[in-house]
């Protein structure tokens, strides 16, 4: 570098250089911005008028709410256990509750990396559902014995997602390995299967799975009705999980499954060490986009009478008295759902950068 | 009712409902029923107003529940024995068939090719379904002549179509349809005046009047365009249990016309004023025997659940929030269509 350096190019700094230049410099460019701005916050204030300013809040207000007005959040204060825990007994929320909370403190927690262990991780979901169940169903401890037909709400919702995932992600490894297998009949099982279920759709698999199994299998064979669902949901997620986590271990290089070979290595050693650590790195994204599908395509369960939160929520505006406020309920719903996703999200990126740091 | 489902779901239904036909050997339900301890009877996924709602307390209501409650009454003795399992609308006749539940109340409509092609059999009508217009009333129309050219709002896909279009096609009364897929969007659409009418099941105009800004403002015309009987469907072949549901439907309607109430019902079995009404209420033997039942069962449930007229009022008719006419579900004695069979 030159000593006598030129001074810096004069730049104006600070927020209104930055808005000048990005925002106003030409006349066009300012009559866009400012009529996106004034749009932006127009739906803002419409928003904000909706929802707080013009709302009605409590249910005693409840002759105040009129069609056209304000949101009337009363419904969710008459509603609102309904829609959170749908028919399961009102005097035993409080075990919905605690269950819905074991479940998402297990997700929680198999979040983070101390527990992500061949050991470890079964052993605290087999404790998670365990919990799960003991609270949700009862009949030991004097808690009073509640049947799958009058669970509901969240904690059902929450239940399908977490069951559908535990069980459909290690069915997925297998699937994927089972394709990319040098066995031509495990190769063809494998690809058949995938192809098969992924030509169906998810609704004629789960009305299959609720509906006409009893026609064909003998009754003690059929098991509970909600476990027939998860059961199909899982494979239904672990066909497409398993071309996710495909994608992933083609990505691979070949060269490194050698190296392995020709250091000795069997196996399962090389799929656990090498192959699959790299495999979930590279199909990350796909993989929490999958996960968010399933979160919210569980709301398809109500065709076949389970009254998981969507269902409830159209249960909660299915009376005279609230059958106008369907939109805040659905707003209500929908904050739930979103409460996950972008939790979800969130975790996604979160392992995004950990994962470069690894790498770096 | 016909509603929308999807071809696909109706067509496994009906090959499930296809392939085991009659699956309940004669007098075989109400004996599993009595060994189980509860009857299992349909609910919905959601609410469907006025007839299977959920109250604030995830507690079920509304006229189907109350004859499901009323056929637990009539078999096990109390309306606690129940259990209403949710099912969809294209769930309930596969449900049926597999056992999963006893017994449709579900606002089903008795059609040709449910009776003879999904192994259904059905009991008599016990509500009369009418398919209405509700209209502004500022038009000021009498009869669906004066809607001549107007817009009229309906459900899409459903049978509601083809009523209007039937009725206003053999009336030669021009008219154009707004179509939208779901409840709430049709009743936006009609509270923001972009139709003059809207054309449905009586049931959901009542509710839609009620939800209505200012529900003044709308008037459900006495014209109807259509019936349709909604029965009570159980496996086919099962004769007693038929029976059964009959004579509950009977003993209901036989209670209103004679004037017991579920507060009255103990006096009157005290001082019954006729022979049959002894025999209705228990009060002399030949009830129950006859049906596999105990001979007070009709009491039962008139105790439980109240007379036919009792159970509209208080969850379509007046008392609720729907206000719905009584119209043709009134006794033939006040210009309905209903009547009990005779009790001799």
């Amino acid at each position: 570098m030159a000593e006598a350096s030129l001074a810096p190019p004069a730049v104006d700094r600070g927020p209104l250089a930055w808005a000048r230049r990005r925002l106003f410099s030409s006349w066009l460019d300012g009559l866009v911005t400012l009529g996106f701005g004034a749009f932006v916050l127009w739906v803002f204030f419409e928003a904000l008028d909706w929802a707080v300013l013009g709302a009605v809040w409590s249910l005693e207000d409840k002759e105040l709410c009129a069609p056209g007005g304000g949101a009337c959040w009363s419904v969710i204060e008459a509603r609102g256990r309904l829609i959170l825990f749908g028919l399961y007994p009102f005097e035993q929320h409080w075990r919905s509750t605690l269950a819905c909370l074991v479940i998402v403190l297990t997700m929680g927690l198999s979040c983070v990396p101390r527990f992500w262990g061949v050991r470890r991780l079964p052993l605290l979901w087999l404790a998670g559902f365990g919990g799960f169940m003991l609270l949700m169903y009862g009949g030991v401890f004097g808690l009073s014995v509640v049947t799958t037909e009058q669970w509901g709400g969240l904690s059902l919702t929450v239940l399908i997602f977490a069951s559908v995932v535990v069980i459909g992600m290690p069915l997925s490894v297998l699937l994927a390995l089972a394709r990319r297998s040098d066995m031509p009949v495990i190769r063809g099982v494998a690809g058949g299967i995938i192809d098969v279920v992924r030509s169906l759709p998810l609704l004629t698999i789960l009305f299959a799975a609720a509906v006409v199994v009893p026609f064909v299998v003998p009754d003690w064979a059929q098991g509970d009705k909600l476990v027939r669902v998860i059961l199909a949901f899982a494979v239904f997620f672990a066909c497409y999980q398993a071309e996710i986590i495909r994608a992933g271990l083609q990505a691979i290089p070949p060269g490194q499954e050698e190296a392995a070979m020709a250091l000795g290595m069997k196996y399962w050693r090389r799929v656990i060490d090498i192959l699959l650590p790299q495999a979930f790195r590279s199909s990350l994204p796909a993989t929490i986009n999958q996960f968010v599908i399933t979160f919210k395509e569980t709301s398809i369960v109500t065709i076949i009478g389970f009254f998981e939160i969507m269902a409830s929520g159209n249960a909660a505006v299915g009376t005279g008295d609230w059958a106008g406020q369907f939109i805040e309920v659905y707003v209500f719903v929908g904050a739930i759902y979103f409460c996950f996703v972008f939790g979800l999200s969130r975790y996604g990126a979160y392992l995004e950068r950990r994962a470069r740091l690894g790498q770096a | 009712m016909t509603r929308k489902i999807s071809s696909l779901l109706c067509s496994a239904a009906l090959a499930v409902g296809l392939a085991s036909p009659g699956l309940a050997d004669s007098g075989e339900t109400v004996a599993t029923i009595k060994e189980r301890g509860s009857l299992l009877c349909t609910g919905h996924n959601g609410s469907y107003l006025g007839f299977a709602e959920v109250d604030d307390k995830g507690k079920w209501t509304g006229f189907d529940i109350e004859f499901c409650k009323a056929l637990a009454t009539a078999i096990l003795g109390s309306p606690d024995k129940l259990q209403i399992i949710p099912v969809s609308w294209a769930q309930r006749f596969p449900a049926l068939q597999s056992g999963d539940i006893d017994v449709i109340i579900k606002v089903t409509g008795w059609t040709m090719s449910r009776d003879t092609e999904l192994g259904l059999q059905f009991s008599r009508p016990y509500f009369i379904g009418p398919t209405n217009i509700l209209v502004r009333k500022e038009l000021e129309a009498e009869t669906s002549a004066d809607l001549e050219g107007g817009v009229f709002c309906i459900n899409a896909g459903t049978s509601i179509e083809r009523i209007v279009a039937d009725y206003m096609g053999a009336r030669g009364i021009e008219y154009e349809a707004l179509n939208f897929e779901k409840g709430e969007e049709l009743r936006s659409a009609l509270y923001a005046g972009r139709c003059d009418a809207l054309a449905g099941f009586g049931p959901f105009l009542a509710a839609t009047r009620f939800n209505a800004p200012n529900p003044d403002d709308f008037v459900i015309m006495d014209e109807v365009l259509a019936l349709e009987p909604e029965s009570i469907a159980a496996r086919q072949g099962d004769d007693n249990f038929i029976d059964v549901i009959n004579w509950m439907v009977s003993a209901l309607l036989m209670a209103e016309e004679n004037g017991i109430t579920q507060a009255n019902v103990d006096e009157v079995r005290a001082n019954p004023p006729s022979a049959s009404v002894e025999r209705l209420l228990g009060a002399s033997p030949g009830m129950g025997e006859r049906l596999g039942l105990s001979d007070d069962w009709a009491y039962n449930v008139i105790k439980a659940v109240g007379n036919y007229g009792e159970i509209y009022e208080r969850t379509v008719g007046e008392q609720s929030a729907y206000k719905l006419p009584r119209g043709k579900n009134h006794l033939w004695l006040n210009g309905g269509l209903l009547y009990a069979l005779v009790l001799d």
